[in-house]
């Protein structure tokens, strides 16, 4: 049973086309990560999968249900966090809670409960009295992640869930999100184009680029997909570089040297690994290891190597929150 | 029904975090009040004209007595004698006068003859409603001094005309406070309501709405139902206020049976209205929109209702759009209300239009929503 499916879902906007035939399959439990640039469809998918919006062709099911035609049944599952801040400012964070349990039914005692508990968890119960206009970036972001739980859903679906947020405030989103997933056995999917974010929480990861999937796996299963590996740099002094050079070769993850004055330039397979191995075989010819350096291979790198391009990240910072995920205003680039 | 309360709830605890507007939707209205009141005052008053006496005779004394009669009893005129007909000319054309009599010379020999006298008016017609009223009166002056040529008998055989009012005295800034009423409904169902999802679609607050299971009536309910609540507490608290204002103790004035009445006129314009704005904003994304529209309509559907002026007197096409209009059925019903003591019978009319107005406007406003991004 999946979670969410798919299939060749299309979405056009007048001549521009924002989904050109996704299709997803993702299993029960799974954090599933949407890498992509702005403008690559990720809201857009995200607001068919959220009944915002009707594809133009395809189908999709969310836990179970077609989200053209049982569009009730798909909000009663789902958690949303959207990408802008969508909180009243005018309303305290206990009430946000309040009515939003109201919305989907729920009991006073129930409510009480729940809200109670989840503001603990986000850490804004001291200051869930106050009006959310009084929170920062980081407390209103913390408050939609429980809001979007707080009627226990099965799947919860971030759209870029830390943008715009400080370095800080995003280990906390990140934290709470692993803390959620593992209390309440969701299945998540969040959209990013931080690289970081996508590594670091999810089980799979498809990259999305002009509206299509053009790569999907685990994180280390998409390393493996591209022919660049980890780069080892070792300064070396008292030993012929030619020497060198054909000691390291034979090392078995070794796939490439090459030599720069006194530096060797090591291509080579789960290179932390690696590191005191070829170190002790330089030392055992009376070498000297005066400085190394090793350059993992990243999530950038399968980017790059799947869509020909660094993501966006710059351009990416620069969406302001009101604006925020509107129809894809760059597209075709 | 859960659903339909919490944003309800959710609506008033907005509105009453901003203070600054339920004052002013009270206010507001108020102040139209003693403004339009005083403006538009029910009969002019010092209107300044000139006179030139160019026949010093007895005739000339006489229309002149009749006019200075006027000054001092209605102050309809503020009365000038100028010796040059140029000059007071002049004095119209800057403005300095409305109107300008002139008494030509032979004036009191031509009334002595019995042949007819004219007298020279003479009068600014940029200012139309002024020139009207000063003509109204010059020509009432003048008829007042040919009655003196006739003989005692037959001028107590001649009908007079003595005015007769059916209700007790209301004064014209009484008669615009139905109007007043009507606008403050107007005014709470355009900030209320529909608005509030134009501001949410604005700032991006609906998108988490839509994600939840409310339904499109949920929606449209609780925010009719909110923008009612609070329009009907400011509609009463202005038509308590405006009354307090020139001089009405309502509870002296009205039964129980007559509030409740009024309190019904209310509630069913304010659905009518309510939906109305669902139609007409319910697709809308920025407030400015509505700032520039809901100037219009006020003046739209507000000076067409009969509030400042009477019905009767538009011309056939304006009667059309004031026959449609929910806003003179709520004047007439208030005014009836208010100030004829009417029962249920004489307004069930205006009643029953509010409210089918009402139930097709919500139901349209409901039909018209968009629960999609």
């Amino acid at each position: 049973m999946y979670a969410i499916e798919t299939e060749n879902l299309v979405k056009k906007y007048g001549g521009l086309t924002a989904l050109d035939g996704v299709s997803l399959k993702i299993p029960e439990g799974d954090c599933f990560g949407l890498l992509g640039p702005n403008g690559a469809g990720k809201t857009t998918l995200i607001r068919i999968l959220t009944t915002l919006i009707r594809p133009t062709s395809g189908r999709a099911r969310v836990a179970g249900f077609d989200v053209a035609k049982e569009k009730a049944s798909v909000r009663g599952a789902i958690g949303v966090v959207p990408q802008a801040m969508t909180s009243d400012l005018d309303l305290t964070g206990l009430e946000l809670m309040d009515i939003y349990a109201r919305f989907y039914g729920m009991g006073k005692k129930e409510r009480r409960e729940r809200t109670d508990e989840l503001l603990s968890m986000v850490g804004l119960r001291e200051r869930a009295g106050d009006l959310v206009a009084t929170y920062s970036g980081g407390m209103r972001r913390r408050l939609e992640i429980a809001r979007g739980l707080v009627h226990r859903p099965s799947i919860l679906i971030l759209d870029e869930p830390t943008i715009g947020l400080d370095p800080q405030s995003r280990h906390v989103v990140w934290e709470l999100l692993e803390k959620f997933r593992k209390n309440d056995r969701l299945t998540i999917l969040l959209t990013t184009h931080y690289m970081e974010e996508a590594e670091s929480l999810s089980d799979h990861v498809a990259i999305i680029d002009y509206g299509r999937i053009v790569a999907l796996d685990t994180v280390e299963g998409l390393k493996k997909q591209i022919p660049q590996k980890d780069t080892i740099e070792l300064t070396v002094s008292n030993i012929d570089m030619g020497k060198a050079k054909e000691e390291i070769s034979g090392h078995p993850s070794v796939s490439s040297v090459a030599v720069n004055e006194d530096t060797l330039i090591i291509s080579v397979d789960n290179g932390a690994n690696a590191i005191p191995e070829l170190v002790d075989r330089l030392k055992s010819l009376g070498a000297k290891v005066t400085r190394v350096t090793l350059k993992e291979q990243t999530l950038e790198d399968v980017f790059i190597h799947f869509t020909g391009r660094p993501i966006r990240e710059e351009e990416a910072r620069k969406v302001s929150f009101l604006l925020g995920a509107g129809v894809p205003r760059q597209w075709g680039k | 029904m859960n659903r339909f309360k919490a944003i309800l709830e959710r609506d008033l605890r907005k509105f009453i975090r901003n203070p600054l507007v339920v004052a002013m939707s009270v206010l507001m209205p108020v102040i139209y009040l003693v403004i339009l009141g005083n403006s538009f005052q029910g009969e002019l008053k010092r209107l300044p004209v000139a006179i030139v006496d160019q026949d010093n005779g007895p005739g000339a004394e006489r229309v002149k007595e009749a006019l200075r009669a006027l000054e001092s009893g209605p102050r309809t005129f503020e009365l000038r004698t100028v010796s040059s007909q140029g000059f007071a000319m002049e004095g119209l054309r800057e403005g300095v006068f409305t109107g300008v009599v002139v008494i030509p010379p032979g004036f009191s020999r031509d009334l002595a003859r019995g042949s007819v006298a004219e007298l020279g008016l003479f009068l600014d017609n940029a200012e139309t409603i002024a020139a009207n009223a000063v003509q109204a009166a010059v020509t009432r002056a003048v008829a007042e001094t040919g009655r003196e040529f006739v003989s005692i008998r037959e001028e107590r055989a001649a009908p007079r005309l003595r005015p007769i009012e059916l209700y007790r005295k209301i004064d014209y800034d009484q008669t615009l406070i139905p109007g007043v009423v009507i606008m403050a409904i107007f005014l709470g169902a355009m900030t209320t309501g529909a608005f509030n999802i134009v501001m949410d679609r604005f700032l991006g607050v609906e998108e988490s709405y839509f994600l939840t299971p409310l339904n499109k009536r949920d929606i449209v309910m609780g925010l009719v139902g909110s923008g009612l609540l609070i329009t009907t507490i400011i509609a009463v608290t202005v038509l308590v206020v405006s009354s307090l204002v020139s001089g009405i103790y309502l509870w002296r004035l009205l039964t129980i049976d007559g509030f409740l009445l009024i309190l019904a006129v209310i509630v069913l314009s304010t659905l009518g209205l309510q939906g109305l704005m669902f139609v007409i904003m319910g697709r809308l994304n920025h407030p400015r929109i509505v700032g520039v529209l809901g100037g219009f309509m006020n003046v739209i559907f507000f000076f067409p209702s009969g509030a400042i002026y009477p019905i009767e007197s538009f011309p056939a096409w304006l009667k059309a759009f004031a026959y449609v209009n929910p806003e003179t059925y709520s004047v007439h019903a208030l005014r009836a209300l208010m100030f004829k003591g009417a029962s249920l019978g004489a307004v069930k009319g205006d009643i029953l239009f509010l409210a089918v107005f009402a139930v097709v406007a919500v139901a349209a406003g409901t039909a018209a929503f968009k629960r999609e991004l």
